[in-house]
């Protein structure tokens, strides 16, 4: 439906959209994603017409976007960011302006006209004049504009920004329904919006295509590993414990955040969830955990990294995730009691590389004392008590 | 077609939704019933001569022409780039050229109307037993439709040149007014090539030799739909610029 190739606007110097390449199928919904200035608004309004492009094409519903302009313009539904709509007009005019500028036959018109109002939840309004409309009603308006011709294809340009919450979620829905008959390109910068609305993401930045992909594939791609955050009293000796944590099967490497109080917080990196391996040695060493969670990178963080120009490995240690997803409570977290008695733990010495086991996570069956193939120094397998069936895994309290 | 037809019914509907296309009636309306009734005074109850005055026959006429067209056209792109309704417009199935041209049609409409209180004179005079020259009358006011869509090219040219109206109103007015100084020059020149080329220029020249006598003329007509028509070009042509800027 939309079909964009080596597509590249400059103005002066500058170059806003730098070959740019990407498909969007019919009934698809890509959310195009990007900072302040990356190029979104651009490539949108090549694609609507407004503007051509230095170099490139791109072609919408079959039509080239600069020879085939006019029946590009038939068949998109293009609301951009500034809303632009006559204030001195009533809605309802404004509407029937839309319709004859679409050429829309006279029944038509005063068929669709009262259809999209309602659907944009604004039927009420008909009468008001546009400059007095809020933000986000106007925002409805220039909504039900784009929809009138009942267009195949819809480009909204932040169709959320200056909205309240509420509004947003409203306009959000909307669009999901819209999306069931339609293509839809929408630009925001605004991430929880994509996460809800599109299952595609195109993240642009600097005018370059950075990913184009789910989210899920995005993540996976392009995201660091996972890790596994822990919050545990262990003792005075954090050394000690991040050796053990970085011994586990399947751990690439700890990072140790210090103290939070007398706790101790570590993020253990790793490919697969290790929360039970985590949980079954702090259980196993009679530390008292207080958070036990499996933290997978987010759309967010990616498009940060992307967006910060950050490298690899190394940048990800300055940046960490900002909202972090928190698990279910740890099954293997058994909460030991933080007593004064509790066992002083040495520094550990591994020999041989541990086997993966399964786990029986029955604190009365002796789950958590299998071999980790760390050595006993302390008193191992103590089973902890059968009340303490406290949640481990707190996700408010992340350590930033 | 469909598109020009849409845009002119709104532009001359934004027209008469904003209070300046008011202000300006009631003043050109105030202004022309004073020098009538002047004119008819001072000429001593000819009313053909005092209709023709006021149709081109003096510098009335032409302050009118020239001052007001800037004032309506002034916003007619300069305006809609700024607020961004411009955008909308040229991604709606409408070619430029019809955007540039309803605008234009819709402010030389807006003067029609205004000059039209000219054809009510006259019919209050024949109404009350004097037979005005219609001929002229008639003739003069197609001449100042004329005359008016020159001057409002003029503008439209300039508001798509400038974001700013104030500013695009200014340049039309010095444009309207080279219009009508240029025609001083040809009779310094009357017997060269520049005194051709300065003829080529004269719009109240045109005007007073054809339209103001009654007589229609199709080279005098060609002068006028053939400047307008390079006005409305060029303001295409600079409203597609937009598009590379």
């Amino acid at each position: 439906m939309i079909d964009v190739t080596h597509l590249t606007r400059r103005f002066g110097g500058l170059t806003a959209v730098d070959d740019a390449t990407f498909q969007v199928e019919q009934g698809e919904v890509v959310g195009f994603l990007g900072p302040n200035g990356a190029g979104k608004t651009t490539t949108m309004r090549i694609l609507a017409g407004y503007l051509p492009a230095t170099s490139g094409s791109a072609r919408v519903a079959g039509h080239d976007v600069v020879r085939e302009s006019l029946a590009v313009r038939r068949s998109i539904g293009y609301l951009p960011e500034s809303v632009p709509l006559y204030r001195e007009h009533r809605v309802s005019e404004m509407l029937a302006f839309q319709a004859r500028l679409h050429g829309m036959a006279r029944a038509d018109a005063k068929r669709r006209i009262p259809e999209v109002l309602e659907r944009v939840g604004i039927l009420d309004r008909e009468r008001t004049l546009v400059g007095n409309l809020s933000r986000g009603l106007r925002q409805r308006v220039g909504i039900a504009v784009a929809l009138l011709p009942d267009p195949p294809v819809l480009i909204l340009d932040e169709p959320t920004s200056g909205l309240d919450p509420i509004q947003r979620i409203e306009v959000r829905k909307l669009i999901q329904e819209l999306a069931e008959r339609r293509t839809v390109l929408l630009s925001t910068h605004i991430l929880p919006e994509v996460e809800a609305v599109a299952p595609r993401v195109i993240i642009i930045h600097k005018g370059k295509i950075a990913a184009d992909g789910t989210h899920a594939e995005l993540v996976d791609k392009l995201a660091p590993p996972s890790y596994v955050r822990v919050e545990a009293f262990v003792g005075p000796d954090a050394g000690a414990a991040k050796e053990l944590f970085s011994k586990l099967p399947g751990a690439l490497n700890v990072v140790d955040h210090g103290k939070l109080g007398v706790h101790h917080v570590f993020d253990v990196r790793c490919e697969s969830d290790l929360r039970e391996d985590v949980g079954a040695l702090a259980a196993q060493k009679g530390w008292a955990l207080r958070e036990l969670s499996w933290q997978r990178p987010t759309l967010e963080e990616l498009f940060a990294r992307i967006a910060l120009d950050l490298g690899d490995e190394e940048a990800w240690d300055a940046a960490p995730g900002g909202s972090a997803e928190s698990a279910a409570p740890a099954p293997a977290a058994q909460p030991a009691p933080a007593s004064p008695g509790l066992p002083v733990l040495g520094v550990p010495t591994v020999e041989a590389q541990p086997e993966r086991v399964l786990y029986n996570l029955n604190p009365f069956d002796g789950g958590a004392s299998r071999n980790l193939s760390a050595p006993k120094l302390a008193a191992g397998g103590e089973v902890p008590a059968a009340g303490d069936e406290a949640t481990c895994a707190d996700e408010d309290r992340d350590p930033a | 077609m469909r598109g020009l037809v849409a845009i002119y019914r709104r532009e001359l509907a934004g027209f008469f939704f904003t209070p300046l296309a008011w202000v300006l009636l009631f003043l050109a309306l105030l202004v022309k019933g004073l020098f009538f009734v002047t004119f008819v005074e001072g000429l001593g109850g000819n009313v053909d001569i005092a209709l023709s005055y006021s149709y081109g026959g003096s510098w009335t006429f032409w302050a009118l022409a020239a001052f007001l067209p800037p004032l309506l056209t002034m916003r007619l792109i300069s305006e809609e780039s700024r607020s961004g309704v411009l955008e909308f417009l040229l991604t709606a199935p409408v070619t430029d050229a019809a955007i540039v041209t309803a605008k234009h049609l819709a402010a030389t409409t807006v003067m029609a109307v205004l000059w039209s209180c000219l054809l009510v004179y006259a019919l209050t005079i024949e109404s009350l037993g004097t037979t005005p020259d219609w001929n002229a009358i008639l003739g003069g006011y197609v001449g100042a439709i004329l005359v008016s869509g020159l001057f409002c090219g003029v503008g439209v040219l300039w508001s798509a040149v400038f974001s700013t109206p104030l500013l695009a109103a200014f340049f039309a007015f010095l444009t309207n007014l080279l219009f009508l100084l240029i025609p001083y020059l040809g009779d310094r020149f009357s017997a060269t090539w520049l005194g051709g080329l300065i003829e080529r220029f004269d719009v109240t020249g045109h005007f007073r030799h054809s339209f103001l006598l009654g007589i229609f003329d199709t080279a005098r007509l060609v002068f006028f739909l053939g400047w307008t028509a390079l006005f409305v070009f060029l303001a295409v042509r600079v409203l597609e610029t937009r598009r590379w800027r």
